[in-house]
């Protein structure tokens, strides 16, 4: 049981090699990516929503070559579907092949006593490994030579749902009543990302590297887009980035994340723009933001907004 | 250099659990654990990259955003501004206020030290001491492991009191043997004028030192003895008289309290009544298996959730206690997100939206202009009734903060009684002391007759209780 994620080995590489799959971090994400493969720790990421939470966890899968198994959580997740699950139809034909072969058992057996030793000695498969359905879960941990597995959003999840991770986490094993504990095969690289709507449990917190991943610096925010979007000329991503950090200086409903950058970038692209002017920033800007509010707010100011961006990009 | 070394290996896991220890001074929970996860890490990432060290070590041991921020500044603080020469900074451990811009460096400064010494023997006599040479040569690491050395033999980490910083530098300069430097300053003073602002120039960065290492003694075994002092105090203080200066404090403290309270009350448990069997549910989920009930369901209790009305005296004997409940409870939106507020003195009316739009301190000023004045409990029960008795039922809580004072007028008793009838409890605080209620024209004895639950809330202490009893009910 030992990790194999040969690709995550230093803070520098971790950079690098995530770049070449498209996903451009900071020091700081590499850092914590090194230290969750070196010390075998879950990174539990936060942060808005669209800043790249669980692309990490898919670009580090497509970097290491490990498969990515993910688990959606969402309100009423329970261990059936996220762990394991019995397959009852499968149990319910072995009880009526039993049915056949235990008159066959129970053949000559002489008083009660004699049959219920009769039925002892029978070799009882109904709670075994063969009729269990693994779920991500116990698929992560069970799988030869390491995944990544991904648990997104796990605020939405319920809180007792949290308990249930800790055993998986913390140990990489899961207990099952009727079979006992099930030791994982090898131990997997595990995301847990959370839009932060609610606290987790001090118990998950602790058992978990904590990220938290911001708004990127407008430089970071350059290369990101350059690198999602390749067709797109260097001055109109840096016209792009200083308006849109701009723009999240605003008092919004909601702040434009880096995916609508990436959109409105995308969108920029596909209209052949070569510089950012009122009326195509007016008639595009609904890539980047999402609600009505906002978007007038923002036409409103969109004279003064480019202003300082020109100012800023001449200086 | 063997002990330079040694001094390299203890030191840096000594400091990072004194880091540690600063960082629980500062609110932030760290257990055993984190700590082993934080050695781990820094084994990891070294000592020698600081942004490293600092993602590194905020990824193991700041785990919410707050924490993220409260984690950076203190990391700043207690690791120093970032020295521009690493390599010199590998093997000590000293926060980098060394030599500053244009002064010239101790190398240049032990020349001109050394060469006075050749010209004048008996004054090299006293300076030989190991100090002197490490201070003369600029080496790093030897001062370094002195200061610590002589941090150990007065035990610095004992101070207490801000105010016993110049105690402790003194005694650890005497300590390191600074007597002698001290000396030879006084006798170069007339005779080697360019000697004796070399010694002095020594003697300043010694003292710097020194006085870096007392300060972060201070900051780590003192500092937040001294403030939960402070903290203890002023929980305990009546909130009518706490002066300005403070009120920032007060409300850094309420905000703890609201996070703790929010911590300890938020989650609401599903509640499964285990064995009593859901029959429906379970044929249901059978079905899948041909009638086979293999999971059976269990009935769950469905809550309500609660409901909680405020009704604030804001006349001026009562104001500033209203303005901490009210804060209290809106800070605690999250986990009571069914809080109407409603503010009285002579009439009454509801402040939530107020309370709602704007920061908690203009929405009381406002809410105290419109609606301040006389007391008079007889019309704002009548306005209440009228404009929220119908809203009333059994999941509501009613809040009422007053001093029950009602200037010898008949107070309405009839209608907080009625209120009670229909609500699932009634709360009425008073600031006022205990022993008062009841005294001249204060209703109490009558308001106590007719509420579920009367209170004093004169301290954030007792505010505090008051609301983790109520929230522990309202969760059960």
């Amino acid at each position: 049981m030992s990790h194999s994620f040969p690709k995550l080995e230093s803070v520098d590489s971790i950079v690098e090699s995530l770049a070449t799959a498209g996903y451009i971090c900071n020091e700081q994400i590499a850092t914590v990516v090194y230290l969750a493969a070196a010390l075998e720790k879950p990174i539990l990421v936060e942060g808005p929503p669209g800043v790249g939470k669980t692309e990490l966890a898919k670009s580090c899968a497509q970097v290491t070559g490990a498969p990515l198994v993910r688990l959606q959580c969402y309100e009423g997740l329970d261990e059936s579907k996220a762990i394991y699950e019995w397959k009852y139809g499968k149990q319910l034909l072995y009880t009526q092949l039993l049915k056949t072969q235990l008159s066959e058992v129970m053949e000559g057996a002489q008083g009660l006593r004699a049959s219920i030793e009769r039925l002892h000695s029978f070799d009882d498969v109904f709670f075994s490994k063969e009729f269990l359905e693994p779920r991500p879960l116990l698929q992560a941990i069970d799988a030869e030579g390491g995944v990544v597995l991904l648990v997104d959003e796990i605020d939405k999840a319920d809180f007792e749902f949290e308990s249930l991770l800790l055993e998986v986490l913390s140990d990489f094993q899961v207990s099952i009543p009727e079979l006992g504990t099930l030791q994982g095969r090898s131990k997997p690289l595990v995301f847990l990302t959370s839009n932060d709507t609610r606290d987790l449990s001090d118990a998950l917190k602790r058992r978990c590297l904590h990220l938290h991943i911001d708004f990127p610096t407008t430089e970071l925010e350059g290369r990101i887009v350059r690198a999602r979007v390749p067709q797109i000329t260097e001055a109109m991503t840096d016209h792009l980035v200083t308006f849109v950090s701009k723009v999240r200086e605003m008092d919004l409903k909601k702040l434009p994340s880096v995916s609508e950058t990436i959109d409105w970038a995308k969108s920029l692209v596909l209209l052949h723009a070569d510089s950012l002017d009122e009326e195509l920033v007016k008639s595009s800007l609904n890539a980047l933001l999402k609600y009505e509010e906002d978007l007038t707010s923002v036409v409103e100011n969109l004279v003064d907004l480019l202003n300082t961006e020109k100012r800023a990009a001449n200086a | 250099m063997a002990h330079a070394e040694r001094f390299s290996q203890d030191a840096p896991t000594d400091r990072l659990l004194a880091f540690i220890e600063f960082l629980r001074g500062r609110d932030i929970l760290i257990s055993p654990a984190d700590s082993l996860v934080a050695m781990e890490v820094a084994g990891l990432v070294g000592y020698d990259d600081r942004t490293l060290l600092k993602n590194g070590l905020g990824s193991a041991l700041a785990k919410s955003k707050f924490e993220i921020e409260v984690f950076n500044e203190a990391f700043e603080q207690y690791f120093g501004a970032p020295s521009s020469d690493k390599s010199k900074n590998e093997n000590s451990s000293s926060s980098a206020d060394d030599s500053t811009g244009d002064s010239p460096s101790s190398q240049e400064l032990g020349e001109q030290l050394s060469q006075a010494m050749q010209a004048q023997p008996e004054l090299a006599k006293n300076l030989s001491s190991e100090l002197v040479e490490a201070l003369k040569s600029g080496d790093e690491a030897a001062i370094a492991i002195a200061v610590e050395t002589a941090a150990q033999q007065v035990d610095v980490s004992a101070i207490k009191l801000l105010t016993q910083r110049g105690q402790y530098i003194r005694k650890m300069l005497d300590a390191l043997g600074e007597q002698a430097l001290r000396d030879a300053a006084v006798e170069l003073e007339s005779t080697e004028p360019a000697a004796f602002e070399a010694v002095q120039a020594l003697r300043e960065q010694l003292r710097n030192k020194v006085r870096d290492r007392v300060d972060r003694a201070y900051m780590v075994h003192a500092s937040g003895d001294a403030e939960d002092m402070l903290d203890e105090a002023l929980s305990n203080m009546s909130l009518g008289n706490v002066d300005q200066h403070h009120r920032a404090r007060l409300k850094r403290l309420l905000e703890r309290m609201t996070r703790k309270l929010a911590a300890r009350h938020g989650r609401v448990r599903k509640r499964v009544k285990r064995g009593q069997l859901a029959v429906p549910a379970t044929l249901r989920k059978a079905m899948a298996t041909d009638g086979v009930p293999f999971k059976p369901q269990w009935r769950k209790s469905v809550r309500r959730k609660p409901q909680i009305l405020i009704l604030c005296d804001v006349s001026g004997s009562v104001a500033a206690y209203a303005k901490f409940l009210l804060l209290f409870l809106h800070s605690l939106q999250d986990i009571l997100p069914r809080t109407r507020s409603f503010a009285f003195s002579s009439n009454l009316g509801e402040v939530t939206e107020t309370l709602r739009a704007l920061p908690v301190e203009i929405a009381i000023e406002r809410v105290n202009l419109k609606y301040g004045g006389a007391t008079d409990y007889a019309r704002a029960f009548e306005d209440f009734a009228s404009l929220a008795m119908t809203d009333i039922n059994r999941v509501t809580t009613v809040i009422i903060l007053g001093d029950a004072r009602n200037n010898n007028t008949d107070p309405r008793l009839d209608l907080l009684a009625e209120i009670r009838s229909k609500c699932r409890q009634l709360i009425w605080l008073n600031p006022e002391s205990q022993r008062s209620w009841g005294t001249g024209d204060s209703e109490m004895p009558g308001v106590i007759r007719n509420c579920d639950v009367a209170a004093e809330c004169s301290t954030l202490k007792q505010l505090e209780r008051v609301i983790d009893d109520l929230l522990v009910q309202l969760n059960s």
